[in-house]
């Protein structure tokens, strides 16, 4: 795992003092607030609806036990004891006072972790496949790129002012568990045509109010000419992206604008001219980062534990069934905590939640921990024999739900219960959902199926990516729910489409239950899931089945 | 005394007191409001502000058991908080009822008490229009201290006004003048705010001006020097005094210095025109390709910031640099001192600011900044930069 060395550590301390001393010049009358306000953003600092929320970085969603309890000593100490896992592998404090935010700062910059530049007009941290350097699938850990991106990007002089936000992930393996083709740059590794490592380069994608999915401007990229050609990207769209209307100055908006071949000719333009810039100290420094994400010493051990418990404990079995994912090593496993028990919120976790895992992690998972956009808590090296005792340490925690990639693991913003833009609640209907798969007993029949939910608009749960999206929506004061069906996030992403007229809040998780019984009715066999059965029929079943009385009607 | 019938209308009433107590004294309008069948339950309303005292004194001759309901903004003078105690004794006032902000809406709105400077409505809402209305619930009427002569808008006010049909107003003070209210003080020796005598003619909450609704007091310049953090917002706008003449200052590594630049300043256009010229001016919007030809010539650029949130300049001046131009270069328009570090990575030699914002943000707060090459991640990341 990457650690900070001295450049690193005085950068982030540097920034704390001088984040204090703009809160004191704020409150001085030195600064406006019109200018004090980009200022609080580029360290992380919002104003939502109950006061101040300050969001922190989780770079490419790795962090180590010690950030862990820094962390859950943040929360317990200036906030109420908890926070909040996003969909862009930050974590977020909801009701830290401005006074204390120069030492929340200053106590994550302790542990190598900081607030910079996960909010405000730049780019943002950079994401990453949550189960980099240990999935079975990947072609190279994406992490030591995704640290340069992240040292290149920080404090970049010419981009912390850019026409608007800027997102990036990056993901090493073929199965883009990034959600990629929604950023700004998507970045997924491939194999050039001499068996080398490099990039294929979308730009453009986005969710939001105009969502899209990024065009590949470039299909092979050599690893080695990443930041000149990110750079050039930027660079075209700080000159290029449109300031007088915040809703068209997204990349994406330049680039249906100004059209993908133009944009891509000025992009290559300017990368031709950048590349004379980076002339090895980028590839330097990479090696350097490189060797600091070399993977942990893997332990030699029987499995026989393992085996033992599948055969004579069905919870652990079923556990094992969903939470895991093939790891590298076939005698190791990524293990995914699920922050969805039900009745939780999805991504809270408590200070002595994170504290367990945090112990969990050095005790069985090499010290290491990963934030999933999925909003769950991940042990990315956990050899198998100690699968039994990691999980009932878990089970006694209420940590051990056997339900990931299923129904209830569902992706929800914090909408109108935090966010001051929401337009409709989005956390109580994830749990109403949550609460009525439960009572049927179906989840694990239904299987692998992504029900993601956004308060508003803006899109900030994903669900334009969700095989069931629902969106929250303000209908003249009352809230209404509207529905997308056949969304896909991974490297058969699509947008998903309208289902039709919206439902009110009582009328939404029998909608969606609605949905998952004309599933399984349509369904060819077992293994059909429900995203593919869509994909096989259409929507027009699903949309019978969501508006009944319609249908009769239409037969009538 | 109880009521048997329901009472008419809130305006027939107000219609019919005002009739009948046009021509009374305060001290009888009060006397008569609080025992009128006419009238439901009363209360006082005060903000133990510089005036208070006339009308807390008058009804503590009527009736010291009336209710008195104080707004504790949480936002007041430490000042008030002490004369409210103090006066409530002195008077033997027996039902003072210090209202307070709902707690849950204080920690949910405005957890760090900063809502006043972003939006100050939406502060006087919770802090005073909200608790107050609780306050008053179940209560028919209640006693304000507003006179005519605070106001255009309070010119033709009544002794009973009808607010909304919901509850009886009773001023009786309408009618006085300043004059009235300092003789009524004197003769009757009452107590004053401590900060009368400290220039405040009109006593609020710590942080603001003037209560919601008043009239902005003649010494609000003082107020406002002795706490910057007012809703300063406000007062940019309405600033009376025109700025000094247009002069700007240039900031260096060294500091602040004024301008050495006396020559003629061209537009890209013009220069394309002259052919020639020593100093440039250029905005975000200027193509550089045109400008090729010219870098070797030139001894000045100036990039302009339409804003300090445009963040263009600063691509341009790579650019410039990256195309061989090697003269001054110059950031002028809005930029902050946070962004001086930005500018000089860029590429700028200097940033050009505005006189009244090197008042706001002075020479150290830039030459904080003058450490710019340390700490710059693109320095270990590429060369030339
Ligand atoms: S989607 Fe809307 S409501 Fe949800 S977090 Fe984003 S901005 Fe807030
Ligand atoms: S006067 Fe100012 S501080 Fe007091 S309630 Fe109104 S806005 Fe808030």
């Amino acid at each position: 795992m990457y650690e900070y060395d001295d450049f690193d550590a005085d950068f982030v301390r540097a920034r704390v003092a001088r984040f204090r001393a703009q809160v004191e010049r704020r409150l001085e009358g030195a600064l406006t607030e019109e200018e004090f306000r980009p200022l609080r953003l580029l360290n992380g600092l919002y104003l939502q609806l109950h006061g101040y929320m300050l969001r922190v970085a989780i770079p490419y969603g790795t962090l180590n036990g010690r950030q862990m309890r820094q962390l859950a000593m943040i929360a317990e100490r200036w906030d109420k004891g908890y926070g909040h896992f996003t969909t862009r592998q930050n974590v977020q404090f909801n009701w830290p006072r401005l006074s204390d935010v120069p030492d929340m700062l200053e106590a994550l910059a302790e542990v190598g972790m900081h607030a910079i530049q996960t909010s405000g007009n730049t780019i943002r941290n950079v994401t990453a496949d949550h189960f980099a350097g240990a999935a079975a699938d990947e072609i190279e850990d994406p992490r030591p790129h995704a640290e340069l991106l992240r040292q290149w990007s920080t404090d970049h002089p010419e981009f912390q002012f850019l026409p608007r936000k800027f997102k990036i992930a990056i993901t090493g393996s073929p199965h883009d568990r990034a959600v990629t083709r929604a950023n700004d740059i998507g970045l997924r590794m491939v194999r050039g045509p001499g068996g080398e490592s490099g990039f294929e380069v979308s730009v453009g994608g986005g969710l939001g109010r105009t969502p899209v999915a990024g065009r590949v401007i470039r299909p092979f990229l050599p690893a080695a000419d990443l930041l000149p050609y990110v750079e050039a990207i930027v660079s075209t769209y700080n000159m290029l992206g449109r300031r007088d209307n915040k809703y068209k100055a997204r990349i994406k908006i330049t680039l249906l604008e100004h059209g993908p071949e133009a944009l891509t000719a000025r992009i290559e333009e300017r990368f031709a001219q950048l590349r004379r810039e980076f002339r090895g100290t980028d590839r330097q420094m990479l090696a350097r980062i490189r060797r600091q994400f070399a993977p942990p010493p893997f332990e030699e051990k029987p499995l026989a534990p393992y085996e033992a418990a599948r055969a004579a404990d069905p919870v652990f079995r079923a556990w094992t069934d969903t939470n895991l994912t093939p790891h590298r090593r076939a005698d190791h496993a990524i293990v995914t905590v699920s922050l969805k028990a039900p009745g939780a919120t999805p991504g809270d976790a408590t200070s002595a939640q994170m504290r367990l895992l945090a112990d969990l992690a050095g005790k069985y998972g090499h010290d290491e921990l990963r934030i999933s956009h999925e909003q769950n808590i991940i042990l990315p090296h956990v050899h198998r024999a100690d699968l039994p005792a990691l999980h009932a340490a878990l089970r006694g925690a209420g940590l051990a739900t056997a339900n990931i990639g299923l129904a209830s693991d569902i992706i929800a913003c914090p909408g109108m219960d935090y966010c001051a833009l929401a337009t409709a609640r989005s956390i109580p209907v994830a749990r109403g959902i949550a609460a009525r798969i439960g009572e049927l007993k179906l989840e694990h029949e239904i299987g692998p199926l992504k029900i993601r939910i956004s308060g508003c608009i803006n899109a900030c749960g994903h669900h334009h990516v969700g095989h069931i999206g629902i969106l929250g929506l303000d209908r003249a004061g009352v809230e209404n729910y509207q529905i997308t069906l056949g969304g896909d996030g991974t490297e058969t992403f699509a947008i998903g489409k309208r289902a039709g007229p919206g439902f009110a809040h009582d009328e939404i998780v029998p909608a969606v239950e609605r949905l998952l019984r004309a599933y399984l009715q349509l369904r060819r066999d077992r293994r059909e899931t429900f995203i593919e059965t869509f994909r096989r029929l259409g929507g027009a079943p699903f949309r019978a089945a969501l508006y009944p009385s319609k249908d009769k009607a239409d037969a009538a | 005394m109880p009521l048997e019938a329901p009472l008419p209308p809130i305006r027939e009433r107000v219609a019919e007191l005002n009739r009948r107590y046009r021509h009374h004294s305060a001290a009888a309008v009060l006397e008569h409001a609080l025992n009128d069948p006419l009238v439901g339950p009363v209360a006082l309303v005060s903000s133990f502000g510089a005036e208070s005292v006339v009308l807390l004194h008058l009804v503590s001759t009527i009736d010291r058991s009336l209710p008195v309901i104080f707004l504790d903004t949480e936002m007041l003078f430490p000042e008030t908080l002490a004369y409210q105690r103090a006066v409530s004794e002195r008077l033997g006032l027996g039902d003072v009822r210090v209202i307070r902000p709902d707690r849950e809406a204080l920690f949910a709105r405005d957890p760090d008490a900063l809502l006043y400077r972003s939006d100050p409505d939406a502060c006087c809402a919770l802090r005073k229009s909200e608790p107050l209305a609780r306050a008053l619930e179940g209560f028919d009427a209640w006693i304000t201290g507003r006179k005519r002569f605070q106001g255009k808008a309070r010119a033709a006010l009544e002794l009973f006004e009808d607010e909304g049909g919901r509850r009886i107003k009773i001023n009786p003070l309408a009618h006085w003048s300043p004059r009235d209210v300092q003789d009524y003080i004197v003769n009757n020796r009452l107590p004053r705010h401590p900060l009368v005598g400290r220039g405040y003619p009109s006593i609020g909450c710590r942080v603001c001006t003037t209560p919601a609704g008043e009239s902005e007091p003649p010494r609000a310049g003082r107020w406002r020097g002795s706490d910057k953090e007012e809703c300063g917002i406000h007062f940019l706008g309405g600033r009376a005094v025109p700025g000094p003449a247009p002069k700007t200052v240039i900031v260096t590594d060294t500091g602040f210095a004024s301008d050495d630049w006396t020559g003629p300043w061209l537009t890209p256009e013009a220069l394309e025109r002259a052919g020639r010229g020593a100093a440039l001016d250029i905005g975000p919007e200027t193509d550089l390709g045109q400008l090729a030809g010219h870098l070797e010539a030139l001894a000045m650029i100036r990039v302009n910031f339409p804003a300090f949130s445009d963040g263009r300049g600063f691509t341009i001046a790579r650019q410039l640099r990256r195309m061989g131009y090697r003269g001054r270069l110059r950031a002028g328009g809005h930029l902050i001192a946070d962004q001086y570090a930005m500018a000089r990575r860029s590429g700028f030699d200097e940033v050009e600011i505005a006189a009244d914002l090197a008042e706001r943000q002075p020479q150290e707060h830039w030459l904080a900044r003058a450490d710019w090459q340390q700490g710059d991640y693109q320095s270990r990341l590429r060369e030339g930069f």
